[in-house]
């Protein structure tokens, strides 16, 4: 895919595109970009096209389509921002015709900014200024760029979150990023300096908060991460490796065997973590306020995990 | 792996341990423990003006140059410009101008402004040149003055003042990962150190999250400069601003994301300056609304 597959209009509005895109690849994007060139390369990068629209008149706009390995890379790199206003491109809408969020939001606008996921293209459409003719011209580029492109689902991992726990939490989605790197972990959730998890480019991860229920203004949260590596053996050095540097101090409880039911449980500094290698997956919660709701989101999860597992 | 050196993991920042823990893990030194710098404080000013820049983005020079010469007086407690400018450098230096030049860059406006106080000041023009760039562009300087634009960055937590020399160490992507908490190493290299002698922040239109790449929901007026011969306090103010920024985004404490712990590192190993707030004494003059401090 690049480019020329998606139709991208000469003229917008009053705004010119040049023939041809500056084509960035994964050894020229540190010179296009410094350091943020890392995020894209933590998910399955392929390459970038650059176009800058100008008018004698206005200000530019800039459009990036970074061309990923799958769809589910591009979903990620959406995923790290759910903020702004959902845009719909698709006729009946989206969100019409799917139940999660996730998977209905395809493209997010916010002051001049335009985010999308169109199978396996993220792209971000940017007025330098934003005016109604510019968001205009922004939206039309969204909807050129997304026009031709299939909607496949999101990722496997995310459909296997449970959306409540209980009658006590639920996930927030509008909060769920799927990443592959730990540095776009440490930037969504810190966890450490160091690669513990042993996560790659072969490995597929999501996290996010449940919320417990409440009337409170000031909401309990957990953090809840799910990895799924190439095989069990990778999970369980993984989880071992994560033991080690996160829990030096406690003794390892590691079993793959489905039926240990009861999680590794660590009082912590922040709360209760929990953790259990689920074959291939690594499930871990975070900040838990008590002992039995690590135990049902790590269990609940499990019982999601098994059930899609099965219907796969 | 219990026999390894410990890892700084989240558990650190909760503990209040990462000094010792990041001391033997990322730097592979001791951290030395509450010493960093004498008492006495770091004067941090920060100069807002309302019209600073206007809805469009348009940046009003004239207003520009007045918050200028507050800085510049109220920092060197100096009478006037020129004599701030002499008390900070020498007039025959060779004065390089660093300002962040990529993704968010530094407004030209605010280079342009300094480099014609300096003229004011008596400094040739010949004198000034653009610094930022590869090793050789310090070499060639006896003074620098940083000029940064405040941002946050995804991969360091802020990508400001400490980030602003990357390049100066030849080899940038050496400090993108956990090597981020040395980028104070890079201020003592020897073609470095000691050079700097003002840190001018453009803080008129910052982005508080999602940097370096920009983000307009990330990004707000703030109309102001921040400054001091500190380059560790003037990060913390810097810190601050926006972690009180996301703050009110989200309606909820936001911190930055990875810590940033380049900044407590070097106050702390490199010796650079303070992080602690408690250390930093900040003069505000002008606009007062969303201050964030």
């Amino acid at each position: 895919m690049n480019a020329g597959n998606l139709n991208l209009p000469k003229t917008v509005g009053v705004w010119n595109r040049p023939d041809s895109p500056r084509v960035i690849n994964s050894k020229n994007i540190f010179k296009y970009m410094n350091g943020a060139g890392e995020l894209y390369l933590g998910y399955r990068f392929r390459h970038l096209e650059v176009f800058e629209y100008t008018s004698g008149s206005q200000d530019n706009i800039l459009v990036e389509l970074y061309f990923m390995e799958t769809s589910d890379d591009a979903f990620g790199l959406l995923s790290l921002d759910w903020g702004g206003d959902p845009v719909s491109f698709s006729s009946p809408p989206l969100t019409a015709l799917n139940k999660s969020f996730a998977s209905s939001t395809r493209a997010l606008y916010g002051g001049g900014l335009l985010r999308a996921w169109s199978d396996d293209t993220y792209a971000r459409v940017m007025a330098e200024r934003e005016t109604p003719a510019s968001k205009e011209a922004v939206l039309a580029l969204g909807k050129a760029i997304t026009a031709k492109t299939i909607n496949p689902p999101e990722p496997g991992l995310v459909k296997a979150l449970p959306l409540k726990i209980g009658s006590d939490w639920k996930l927030r989605l509008d909060r769920l990023s799927f990443f592959r790197s730990h540095l776009v972990l440490n930037s969504i959730y810190y966890l450490s300096h160091e690669n513990i998890l042993d996560l790659d480019l072969s490995s597929e991860a999501v996290i996010v908060p449940y919320e417990h229920i409440s009337d409170s203004k000031d909401p309990k949260r957990s953090q809840f991460l799910l990895v799924q590596y190439e095989n069990l053996e990778r999970a369980r050095k993984a989880l071992n490796q994560f033991h080690d540097a996160y829990l030096p101090e406690y003794n390892k409880e590691i079993t793959a065997d489905p039926a240990a039911n009861s999680p590794s449980l660590f009082k912590l500094e922040d709360g209760w973590l929990a953790y259990k290698l689920l074959g291939k997956y690594i499930a871990i919660v975070f900040e838990c306020p008590d002992q039995e709701s690590a135990e049902t989101i790590i269990q609940t999860s499990e019982f999601n995990l098994l059930k899609k597992e099965g219907q796969s | 792996m219990k026999d390894q050196k410990p890892v700084l993991t989240r558990r650190d920042f909760i503990r209040g341990t990462i000094g010792m823990t990041i001391g033997t893990s990322v730097l592979g030194f001791k951290w030395p423990q509450g010493e960093a710098r004498a008492a006495g404080s770091s004067l941090v000013t920060v100069v807002r003006d309302k019209n600073a820049m206007d809805s469009s983005k348009n940046v009003d020079r004239s207003i520009l140059e007045k918050m200028l010469e507050q800085t510049l007086i109220k920092v060197t407690g100096q009478k006037n410009t020129k004599d701030a400018w002499l008390s900070l450098v020498k007039p025959n230096d060779v004065i390089g101008l660093v300002p962040t030049d990529h993704l968010n860059p530094t407004h030209d406006e605010v280079v342009n402004v300094v480099k014609s106080s300096l003229v004011d000041a008596g400094i040739a023009k010949g004198k000034i040149r653009l610094a930022q760039g590869g090793p050789s562009n310090p070499k060639k300087c006896d003074s620098l003055i940083a000029l940064p634009a405040l941002k946050a960055h995804w991969l360091t937590g802020i990508g400001t003042v400490m980030k602003l020399y990357i390049m100066y160490s030849g080899s940038p992507s050496s400090y993108h990962k956990g090597d981020s908490s040395k980028l104070g190493e890079i201020w003592n290299l020897p073609f470095v150190k000691g050079k700097t002698k003002l840190v001018l922040v453009d803080s008129l239109y910052p982005l508080c999250d999602k940097g370096p790449q920009p983000d307009p929901r990330y990004q707000w007026h703030y109309n102001g400069l921040i400054a001091g011969s500190d380059p560790v306090a003037v990060e913390t103010v810097c810190l601050n601003i926006i972690n009180e920024k996301r703050k009110t985004i989200r309606g909820e404490p936001w911190p930055l994301t990875p810590p940033p712990i380049c900044v407590e590192a070097a106050d702390k190993v490199y010796g650079l300056g303070t992080s602690r707030m408690e250390q930093i004494k900040i003069e505000h003059y002008g606009w007062e609304h969303e201050l964030l401090l």
